[in-house]
């Protein structure tokens, strides 16, 4: 029936499938830490994931493999970056609405995506390119079962293992993490101690935009190696959950993504199986997790107090 | 009623912040169909003639815009109300399940009592759907912007169960792609115009645009609506009971937004189909917002992104443009209304809406 093999397999499959998230979710706690709601993430990852296989297709014939890869990790993200610039600018800048601002950045990306990639790659479209390298690790590589399960991935995993450590760490033990979080739930004490709300809001919704356009690059270049439009298929959303399962902390947000990537691969070998029980109640889980949470069912959960309402300076915000 | 001079004056100003939005978005969107190599107006002019231009173009827009007519009159009664219901996704495929469940039984019935019994089950299922997140926000003060947008997956997901072709009990079996059998021909909404697949859901949409104008603006219901929307904190103080009010905006907001569901499978498709909507519910955010939440105003914002889509074949076929283009147009057009270039009063629902709806937590 089920054997070490499976389980092994499918611990794999859940930790390739998460680490893309437990990326974009950093940002993502960043920025709603500092009041800003991202809802655009699906589509920052969307933008990311094009732009990276673009970029390593275009480059991967003029330099070394490592190197195009490189560039388009880097490309991905700056790529998302901008969108989280436009994100930045109408919410920050503008005091636009972040649902609705998110949304327009989720339609045009794929809009663009689309478009973009039909003039890049013709109408067949899924031209493999190269990606991020496949490592073994030595000696942690070796454990069984859980070496092949941790140890065993591609490099953008591995990314997804130092990312969140250090994003807490960032958060919680430095001067930065304290303004921002400050500036998501005190602003005006904020502004008292002479440091700029709208500033620390940008930088907050452009990594965000940096991280969600890296996500979208490692499950592109991670493991299929092209793009089809649309290919992020609500995993920017999925983040959101993470967000406030994980109550707001990058590591506990990345960790509540290897929920969701389990799901997520426990469906796909549920349906190979042909299990009794239909794997679509196990893909519901994970959002019906979100929503308890969010409920506070589960503990308080609070989300920070300014979350999604635009901070003006002359106005006391209470 | 009595139209006034000063009241013209007004929808004209209200108008005038979409449609140069919309100008813009067409202008940006006409440079990059210009580095594309193609002249933007050819393409925007196959765009014209695809949509308008003869009487089966005019009945594909009108078939493009039903559902978000209805997505979009969902969204928007929730932002008078200063809600944010952005689950409409979900409650749209609720609405297809349920008016589904009830138009595959054969009903020994006239056609208008089956129609209307499916209908009736569609609009409950959209606001079952949405239950929860209204309970949490009327009673626990618990933001229905995630809770709503959580239920978007559940809802598409119980659908993908609901037909799924080897176990679903509504499901094919053996069907290559997961969809249910046909619904039964009673159930089905009459065609309005021979040889099209224009359907009587564009009425229901049109009608029922008009009833919630009459509602927000002409009754006790709709007055203490829209105090709700504008002062929650002073419509409290006024006697008006902020959590019953609730709870009924956002399940009228889901029951509509599950009719768009029910009429785009009674009216067009007649199976439940796995992933049938392409985002209508989100799309209903962006017309909801572009008609700045006013019932009327949805119809003329719901016909232009329905123009949009029955163009965008055409201008395919003559430019060989992407269709993707007006995905850019529209999110462009969003983008310029939100930005706030041109101000007006009526910009201020899309404005101070965040406060309210995502700063659920403060009451």
């Amino acid at each position: 029936m089920i054997d070490a093999g499976m389980l092994t397999d499918w611990g794999s499959a859940s930790i390739r499938l998460a680490a893309p998230l437990a990326i974009v979710v950093i940002g993502g706690v960043y920025a709603e830490r500092s009041g800003v709601f991202n809802i655009g993430m699906e589509g920052m990852m969307l933008v990311g994931a094009f732009t990276g296989v673009t970029t390593s297709y275009y480059l991967e014939p003029h330099m070394p493999v490592e190197l195009a890869v490189l560039a388009a990790a880097i490309a991905a993200m700056l790529a998302g970056a901008l969108a989280g610039l436009v994100h930045a600018y109408l919410t920050v800048s503008r005091g636009a609405n972040q649902i609705i601002s998110g949304v327009a950045i989720n339609l045009a990306a794929l809009g663009i995506t689309n478009t973009l990639h039909r003039a890049a790659f013709g109408q067949s479209g899924r031209q493999r390119v190269a990606g991020f390298p496949s490592i073994e690790l030595p000696l942690l590589g070796d454990i069984p079962v859980l070496g092949d399960v941790f140890f065993n991935q591609s490099l953008g995993v591995y990314l997804a293992y130092v990312l969140p450590v250090a994003a807490l760490f960032i958060m919680f033990r430095t001067t930065w993490g304290l303004s921002i979080r400050a500036a998501g739930d005190a602003p005006p004490a904020v502004d008292t101690a002479g440091l700029s709300v709208p500033r620390i809001r940008y930088a907050t919704v452009l990594f965000s935009g940096a991280m969600a356009g890296l996500g979208g690059a490692v499950l592109a270049l991670g493991a299929v190696r092209y793009f089809t439009p649309g290919m992020t298929a609500g995993r920017g959303f999925i983040a959101l959950g993470a967000i406030i399962v994980g109550r707001w902390n990058p590591l506990l947000a990345a960790a509540a993504c290897l929920l969701f990537g389990a799901a997520d691969a426990f469906q796909l070998r549920a349906q190979a199986l042909g299990l009794g029980i239909p794997h679509h109640f196990f893909m519901m889980l994970p959002y019906l997790l979100a929503i308890v949470a969010v409920a506070g069912l589960i503990g308080r959960t609070m989300p920070p107090t300014q979350l999604g309402i635009p901070y003006r300076r002359e106005e006391s915000s209470d | 009623m009595r139209v006034s001079v000063s009241s013209i004056g007004a929808t004209v100003r209200a108008a005038a912040v979409p449609v140069f939005a919309i100008l813009a978005a067409l202008a940006v969107s006409g440079i990059l169909i210009l580095l594309a190599g193609v002249n933007p107006l050819d393409a925007y002019a196959a765009m014209v003639q695809g949509s308008v231009g003869s009487p089966s173009a005019l009945a594909v827009t009108g078939v493009r815009m039903t559902p978000i007519l209805l997505t979009g009159l969902a969204v928007a009664i929730s932002f008078r109300a200063g809600l944010f219901n952005i689950g409409g996704e979900g409650q749209l495929y609720l609405g297809a399940a349920a008016a589904s469940a009830i138009a595959l039984i054969p009903m020994d019935v006239p056609s208008a009592v089956h129609i209307v019994l499916a209908l009736g089950a569609g609009f409950v299922g959209g606001a079952a759907w949405v239950l929860v997140p209204a309970y949490l926000r009327a009673f626990r003060g618990v933001s229905e912007v995630v809770t709503t947008l959580m239920l978007n997956f559940v809802g598409i997901i119980v659908v993908s169960y609901l037909v799924d072709p080897s176990f679903g009990p509504m499901g094919e079996r053996g069907a290559s792609y997961a969809q249910s059998v046909p619904i039964q021909q009673s159930a089905r909404l009459p065609v309005l115009a021979e040889r099209t697949s224009l359907h009587a859901g564009l009425l229901l949409g049109i009608g029922l645009a008009l009833l919630l104008y009459v509602l927000i603006r002409f009754t006790p219901f709709g007055f203490r609506l829209r105090m709700l929307g504008a002062n929650p904190v002073a419509a409290r103080f006024a006697g008006v009971k902020s959590t019953r009010e609730m709870m009924m905006v956002m399940l009228l907001s889901g029951g509509i937004a599950g009719l768009a569901g029910a009429v785009e499978v009674m009216g067009l498709r007649h199976r439940l189909f796995d992933h049938f909507s392409p985002g209508y519910g989100y799309d209903g955010i962006a017309v909801a917002l572009l008609a700045a939440a006013s019932p009327i105003g949805v119809i003329a914002a719901a016909g232009f992104f329905g123009a949009l889509r029955a163009g965008s074949s055409l201008m395919q076929q003559v430019t060989r443009l992407e269709v993707s283009i007006v995905l850019i147009i529209q999110a462009l057009a969003i983008l310029f209304v939100i930005a706030g270039f041109f101000r007006s009063r009526i910009l201020r629902i899309g404005k101070r809406t965040p406060v309210q709806a995502s700063g659920g937590t403060h009451d």
